[in-house]
């Protein structure tokens, strides 16, 4: 089978094109470092079939970042028959740069020029003939975001992988020429493929070169030597970029004609200058996150109930239609739209859940086979699927905002904060990836050149709240605001949304100043074009999310439901009980008194053990918390006479605070406790994998340490807000150590260099 | 007669929600360890391509 590679610069389009050409739903993000490792499809639509590999997005083939390191070794050590260079077409000369240093190898290499419907657009005009003819390869124009031009562009591809091609370099002009083609000489004698690109590369000085091909470096040195007094006192690496950069100016700028003046704004430079100011850029993106939330979590949509006094119980003397009507309508207000979605999705399962209640008694299965199905798998699952259009409907919307390219103006406008705390803007892309799932987001650290900096974001990803742990928060924040009037869910999730982020800072910042020293590494980011969104794009996501979550909801969930009802409901003797005589009981209660400080302990008596088993069961899969308060609601409700289980929406979450008598300030500690502690095995398991040795077991104690303080700390001012001086006062004590002792560890360092 | 159809059939509904709960436990523990060796997320997100876990081992077998 015939195989291609896609190379390119970051955020030039790569994967879309891998996605339109293989049929993949890999994650296409509008910034820069989405693939941070190389990915393979099939192309079937030619004659024959084609390996399509997606490899990282770079700026140049030097081993500097490990992204550069897998293209580069991907290319030497595969051969793929053809390289496409996806090029962006808004920004060529940039993109050109690496078109140059891919022409040198001995490999069919055909130029795509992305993009063309934004030049076409702009007004510019760009004749990709005479960049052929330049070039000397085949040029293709398309555009991979609408599906243009592609099946053109595979043609050129499969024709050019028919021929042998050697490598060719715009250095040949240069006074470099004659050192380039004696090392290109000697490796071919030695029988090195691609020679003139390891003779490139070794006049760079590359250490890998370097240390491969020592004769040769010997020749490089005495040219370095000859060039000591000229222009770049024999520094070749600065030589060989400006020869690159003067040779692509003087002869690819002439290829683009731009229409507008050079000193007219764009639409994006001047959405930019609101979105990315310097005093407003951080408050106006607080402002667009917390109107995803409120379209997401709000009961009261706008707040037209608060200020118009717009809310009403509407009774039509049908059960089914007063549940259908509360859907969009309540006491609380207008409903949001996510909210809508959940009371939909709550609607349905509650009548399935009827169903299957219905149909397994006139089946006349066994009580317990009863409990089983209604109490164990089935609220264990309808529990999660209940909450899955909502937290859908909040991807959508960060979906739209990472589409649309204003997430990497966040990382931006971010950067000058974050740097402050000892975190650069880059780190940033991985931690907003951790708001959909942790494990791409410790994965995408890789990108991440400095080690301290790759440790410290892999430990705090876990702060951004994911996927799997909104529906805690959807669940806890609607019942505290449904037993709290003037609490409001939205304002709650955003505040606890919020909350993780300045937890993931403050911890980088304590971490810089103790076991994690050293420099912020500079931040610089190609800032991406707005666009619309694609339809298509955002679906795919949206599917993507569906398909995980109802995979995980048939599998992890109802296994974990059928477990958790299992140790509800019998005793150590296998005998069938009630709940306070079962195993779970048993196991609850004897580590109950842990949670005390937390709000969640052994004040809550006899019930309290719950919460403690929902957060153990939520170090399988988070949603695994939501799903036990489901299951286990119905068995506690048994014991109470006349109270009301509360089987449908948050209803077993308010049935469990009355149960147990936890306060809103206890349920919040949860949450936060929830949210900051060991994330998933699964995220667990990658962000094991992406730390040095030797440094998992100090992050899964940062995590343990990190939740359980700040928990009880949430609750204890919560409480009284009195505690939150005598917590001030001690975090000021503990900064000032932290301070001290790195004036202690600076003043040793100055010592030791002196001497 | 229709009595001990009915227990019957009561019995049998009983047999295979036991051993559809058991299965479903079987199924989802065989689901992770399948995911597991093929390189998928376990917690589901598209994380497969990027063949994270590939490297994980790759690093601990250095």
């Amino acid at each position: 089978m015939l195989k291609f590679a896609l190379a390119g610069n970051p955020n030039c389009g790569k994967t879309t094109l891998f996605n339109a050409l293989t049929g993949s739903t890999a994650h296409v993000g509008n910034w820069p470092g989405v693939t941070v490792d190389k990915r393979e499809g099939v192309y079937k639509k030619g004659s024959v079939p084609v390996s399509v590999v997606d490899l990282p997005g770079i700026y140049s083939l030097s081993p500097y970042t490990p992204e550069e390191l897998i293209a580069r070794n991907f290319i030497l050590e595969e051969k793929p028959d053809c390289v496409i260079n996806i090029v962006d077409a808004t920004n060529l000369e940039r993109n050109l740069y690496l078109t140059t240093q891919l022409l040198e190898m001995d490999v069919p290499v055909v130029v795509a020029l992305n993009m063309m419907d934004a030049v076409r657009k702009k007004g510019d005009a760009l004749d990709s003939a005479r960049l052929e003819k330049e070039l000397g390869v085949p040029v293709a124009e398309i555009s991979a975001l609408r599906g243009e031009g592609i099946g053109d562009l595979m043609q050129c591809a499969y024709k050019a992988a028919q021929k042998k091609r050697e490598g060719s370099s715009v250095l040949a002009h240069s006074s470099l020429s004659h050192l380039l083609a004696d090392v290109t000489i000697a490796l071919r004698g030695e029988g090195i493929s691609h020679p003139l690109f390891h003779a490139v590369k070794l006049a760079e000085g590359d250490e890998e070169e370097v240390k491969a091909h020592p004769q040769q470096m010997q020749t490089v040195r005495a040219f370095q030597k000859q060039c000591a007094g000229e222009e770049f006192a024999g520094d070749l690496e600065a030589q060989i970029a400006d020869a690159r950069y003067k040779y692509i100016t003087a002869r690819f700028s002439a290829v683009l004609t731009r229409s507008a003046k050079p000193n007219t704004l764009s639409g994006s430079d001047k959405a930019d200058r609101v979105l990315t100011h310097r005093i407003w850029g951080i408050p106006l993106f607080l402002v667009i996150l917390f109107g995803i939330f409120h379209l997401t979590f709000g009961e009261d949509l706008f707040y037209l109930n608060a200020i118009f006094k717009i809310g009403f119980d509407v009774e039509t003397g049908n059960d089914i239609l007063n549940s259908f009507v509360a859907v969009f309508f309540s006491s609380a207000g207008v409903s949001s739209p996510g909210v809508i979605l959940f009371n939909l999705m709550d609607f349905v399962c509650s009548l399935a859940g009827d169903g299957i209640a219905n149909g397994v008694s006139a089946a006349g299965a066994a009580a317990w086979a009863q409990g089983l199905v209604n109490d164990g798998i089935w609220a264990g699952v309808s529990g999660v699927l209940s909450f899955i259009p909502q937290i859908l409907f909040l991807f959508l919307l960060l979906s739209i905002l990472e589409d649309s390219g204003y997430m990497a103006r966040v990382a931006f406008i971010l950067d000058r904060a974050f740097r402050k705390f000892g975190l650069s803007g880059r780190a940033f892309i991985p931690m907003i990836m951790g708001f959909g799932c942790s494990v791409p987001a410790a994965v995408n650290t890789r990108t991440l050149a400095d080690e301290k900096e790759r440790i410290m974001t892999n430990r705090v990803i876990p702060f951004f709240t994911c996927g799997a742990k909104a529906p805690i928060l959807a669940a806890v924040c609607g019942a505290i605001a449904a037993q709290y009037a003037g609490i409001n869910a939205d304002l709650l999730v955003f505040a606890l949304y919020l909350f993780g982020m300045a937890m993931a800072v403050l911890s980088v910042a304590v971490m810089r100043q103790t076991t994690m020293r050293g420099e912020v590494a500079p931040f610089i980011m190609e800032l991406p074009a707005y666009h619309l969104p694609q339809f298509r794009s955002l679906m795919v996501h949206l599917w993507d999310k569906l398909k995980h979550y109802v995979q995980k909801a048939f599998t992890i969930i109802v296994a974990s439901s059928v477990v958790i009802w299992f140790l509800s409901n019998f005793a150590w003797n296998w005998q069938m009980v009630e709940i306070q005589n079962s195993i779970l009981y048993d196991i609850g209660a004897f580590v109950q008194w842990v949670c005390t400080p937390m709000g969640f302990g052994v004040q809550l008596g006899q019930f309290g053990w719950v919460f403690v088993v929902a957060a153990v069961t939520g170090l399988i899969a988070k949603e695994n918390v939501i799903s036990t308060f489901y299951v286990l609601a119905p068995a506690i409700g048994a014991l109470i006479p006349g109270w009301d289980d509360g089987e449908s929406g948050i209803g077993p979450v308010v049935a469990l605070m009355e149960a147990t008598g936890i306060t809103w300030q206890g349920l919040v500690a949860f949450t936060v406790f929830n949210m900051l502690t060991i994330p998933c095995f699964a995220a667990a398991a990658t962000v094991r994998g992406e730390t040095p040795k030797g440094k998992f077991r100090y992050t899964v104690a940062f995590w343990m340490l990190t939740s359980y303080f700040t928990a009880t700390a949430v609750y204890l001012v919560l409480s009284w807000w009195w505690t939150a001086f005598i917590l001030l006062a001690l975090a000021a004590l503990f900064v000032a150590y932290i301070i001290l002792r790195g004036r202690r560890a600076a003043c040793r360092m100055r010592c030791g260099a002196e001497k | 007669m229709s009595n001990l159809l009915l227990s019957a059939v009561g019995t049998a509904v009983t047999i295979a929600i036991a051993v559809l709960a058991v299965g479903l436990v079987v199924f989802a523990v065989w689901y992770q360890i399948r995911c597991k060796k093929k390189g998928k997320g376990s917690c589901g997100c598209d994380c497969s391509s990027c063949g994270g876990r590939c490297h994980t081992q790759k690093k601990d077998k250095e």
